[in-house]
């Protein structure tokens, strides 16, 4: 019996290696107390909401995930920003799967105090901040976070012998940045995905999620293609069991980070090979709910409160 | 020493179960197939024998289905990719892109896939300068054998970030790019996929971003820089065209309403520059690049068999009547080139030609 479990454990090594370093990360929600104004307005929330919700959902019930992807190449050194977030409601009892993709560029308080595009928040604290400035501003709770750099997604994407996506359009790019195929993460290199049914490896459909410059929509157009490649991947899930999960950790490693354990992952994997795409809805924040502005000499994008937030309390319970 | 040897037989059955249970849960995991699994084509025989020569990419290379058997062409890979083969009618030559990593060529080959010659040279050589090169593709030869038709990323302003393909059209014999035919929306992606029509008009597919989507329009140009007649609406999101010989059919792959995940393969009458209503031939797939056989019995696409996301290639017999046969599946195993359409030559063998 100790042998078998020895040679299990062997086998679950990578996981578990993982699991201790990349999952079970806690949510510091104490971020959440150091901007006054975000603090009034989550008390207001607060006190509008009788009981407050668990810090996890139960198992079973409803959850809401918050996913986070950064470029994090050589050129950040180690300092940070999410390019990607979006916002996942998953009911494991029907089946049904919410994405909202949060612009990059939405500009609003942070948790950690004063105002800027939403993508400082990890840059301020981490997950942890980036899950406080949602909440906060979107009155809403998240049970988990995942959060994934660009290697990471690159080798995920390999590790499942690659994904099937259907290009919505040639979505080139000359300004493209090489930051890991070459020696200069400043350098450009050209991207030019051809339209239609295609299957990908990781680095492909990174440039296919990664690239902007040439899509009239630019971070939209962008979000688009993210939730594109969620769904296919979610498609890859099917082919996925528990015993696959030490390749995809090891693949992964240095790479991921998330709340959820390893068996909470594991568990993820059922639901998201059953789920329908007729069942997946999806929210891309674009006109109306935002619209362009410059502030502090950058070019942002200004939250229009009054469509964002009863669009999203639809699908995301308001706190 | 009876108690060492028990001890000892006692480890060795313990580690022998631990590495049992070790490689039971490892006997567990799902093989997913990568690139590597594939077979090449030419170590496989199609399921069906079809008329003419096709000429299709897999992997960086072009192969020639003829007569029931692949041939690979054999193509250096160290010029890059070989990708979407266009035969040139009244010869044994093709016209195939090739692309490397920031640009991307158009050489004319025999049918033995020996370079007749380089059509393109949109290669930059100052590293700096990417946005210098250029790309080329989706080659179609004129009925005439001579006129060439492609999406080329130019007109393009250096000092913008917008690169969208235009349609372009010139000669084997002359000039490559001696026309611009297409106005293409900017940051959109452009005009690609286009198909030469009787009398000079050409077919192709017309990106356009708008109320947030970007999609695709089926279009005839009827002269260069024309406006172009729309044939489908931005709701069915259709591209790919691909005209029957006869020019009365239109096979399309189309996207509306898919969510994204997946295709259709329709086929429509095309009558007087007017489509008529679409059926869907084959609904809810990965359907891709349709290509119509030479005497119109049918059409081949490509299409995944499986989860595995591996394209083969599909037949539909008779896809120009009102009951088309089911889709067959003619490969296995192989893993075509979804992007890379295939091209049909009449001609059933190919001799050893020399140049």
């Amino acid at each position: 019996m100790l042998s078998g479990a020895i040679g299990a454990v062997a086998y679950f090594m990578p996981a578990i290696v993982t699991a201790f370093q990349d999952t079970g990360h806690a949510i510091d929600r104490n971020l959440a107390t150091s901007n006054p104004s975000a603090t009034a307005s989550a008390a207001a929330s607060a006190s509008a909401s009788a009981t407050p919700p668990p810090a996890v959902a139960p198992p079973g019930q409803p959850f809401t995930v918050l996913l986070l992807g950064s470029d994090n190449d050589a050129k950040f050194g180690g300092t940070v920003l999410t390019q990607s977030m979006i916002l996942a409601r998953v009911n494991p009892t029907t089946r049904q799967v919410v994405m909202e993709s949060i612009p990059r560029d939405l500009w609003l308080p942070l948790s950690s105090g004063g105002s800027a595009k939403i993508d400082a928040a990890y840059l301020h604290g981490g997950a942890s901040a980036s899950v406080a400035t949602v909440e906060e501003d979107f009155h809403i709770h998240i049970d988990h976070y995942a959060w994934i750099g660009l290697l990471g997604l690159v080798n995920l994407i390999n590790q499942v012998g690659g994904i099937d996506v259907v290009a919505t359009n040639p979505v080139m790019d000359d300004f493209y940045p090489a930051d890991l195929t070459g020696k200069n993460p400043y350098a450009y290199e050209r991207v030019a995905v051809l339209p239609g049914p295609q299957h990908m490896d990781g680095m492909q459909a990174l440039m296919y999620v990664r690239s902007r410059h040439g899509d009239l929509r630019s971070d939209f157009g962008r979000s688009q293609r993210q939730q594109q490649v969620l769904l296919a991947l979610r498609a890859k899930a099917k082919l996925l069991g528990i015993a696959d999960l030490p390749d995809i950790a090891t693949a992964m490693a240095n790479d991921f980070s998330t709340d959820m354990s390893i068996s909470e992952i594991a568990s993820l994997l059922p639901i998201a090979s059953s789920v329908q795409l007729q069942n997946v809805h999806q929210v891309i924040l674009a006109s109306p709910y935002t619209y362009t502005g410059h502030i502090a000499n950058e070019d942002v994008l200004l939250p229009n409160w009054n469509f964002i937030l009863p669009e999203t309390h639809q699908y995301f319970p308001a706190v | 020493m009876r108690r060492a040897i028990t001890v000892i037989l006692l480890l060795a059955l313990m580690g022998g179960f631990g590495f049992g249970v070790n490689r039971l849960i490892a006997s567990r995991k799902h093989k997913i197939p990568t690139e590597a699994s594939v077979f090449i084509p030419t170590a496989t025989r199609p399921k069906i024998v079809l008329p003419g020569t096709l000429y299709l990419a897999q992997n960086g290379d072009i192969y020639r289905l003829s007569d029931g058997y692949f041939t690979d062409l054999h193509l250096s890979a160290a010029l890059g990719l070989w990708m979407q083969p266009a035969y040139v009618p009244n010869s044994q030559d093709i016209v195939a892109v090739v692309r490397a990593a920031e640009y991307s060529n158009l050489y004319l080959l025999n049918s033995q896939g020996s370079i007749i010659r380089r059509l393109s040279n949109n290669a930059n050589v100052h590293l700096d300068t990417v946005y210098l090169n250029h790309w080329m593709f989706y080659p179609r030869m004129g009925a005439d054998g001579n006129t060439i038709y492609f999406s080329y990323d130019q007109p393009k302003d250096s000092t913008q970030y917008a690169v969208d393909f235009s349609v372009w059209s010139g000669t084997l014999n002359g000039k490559l790019a001696a026309k611009l035919l297409s106005n293409s929306n900017p940051f959109t992606g452009g005009d690609v996929e286009p198909t030469p029509m009787a009398g000079g008009a050409v077919m192709y597919s017309k990106y356009a971003i708008s109320g947030g989507n970007a999609y695709s329009e089926i279009v005839i140009q009827p002269k260069p820089l024309a406006r172009p007649t729309v044939l489908t609406t931005a709701a069915q999101d259709c591209g790919q065209p691909a005209l029957s010989p006869d020019g009365t059919r239109l096979a399309m792959i189309c996207i509306g309403g898919t969510g994204l995940q997946s295709t259709r393969l329709e086929v429509a009458t095309l009558t007087a520059g007017k489509l008529g209503v679409p059926q869907t031939v084959v609904n809810n797939c990965l359907c891709a690049s349709p290509v119509w056989a030479p005497d119109g019995s049918g059409l081949v696409y490509y299409n995944t068999a499986d989860a595995t996301g591996h394209f083969e290639l599909w037949w539909i017999k008779g896809a120009l009547t009102a009951a088309p046969s089911p889709p067959l599946q003619v490969t296995t195993n192989l893993d075509f080139t979804a992007t890379s359409p295939p091209s049909w030559s009449p001609l059933s063998s190919v001799p050893v030609m020399s140049r």
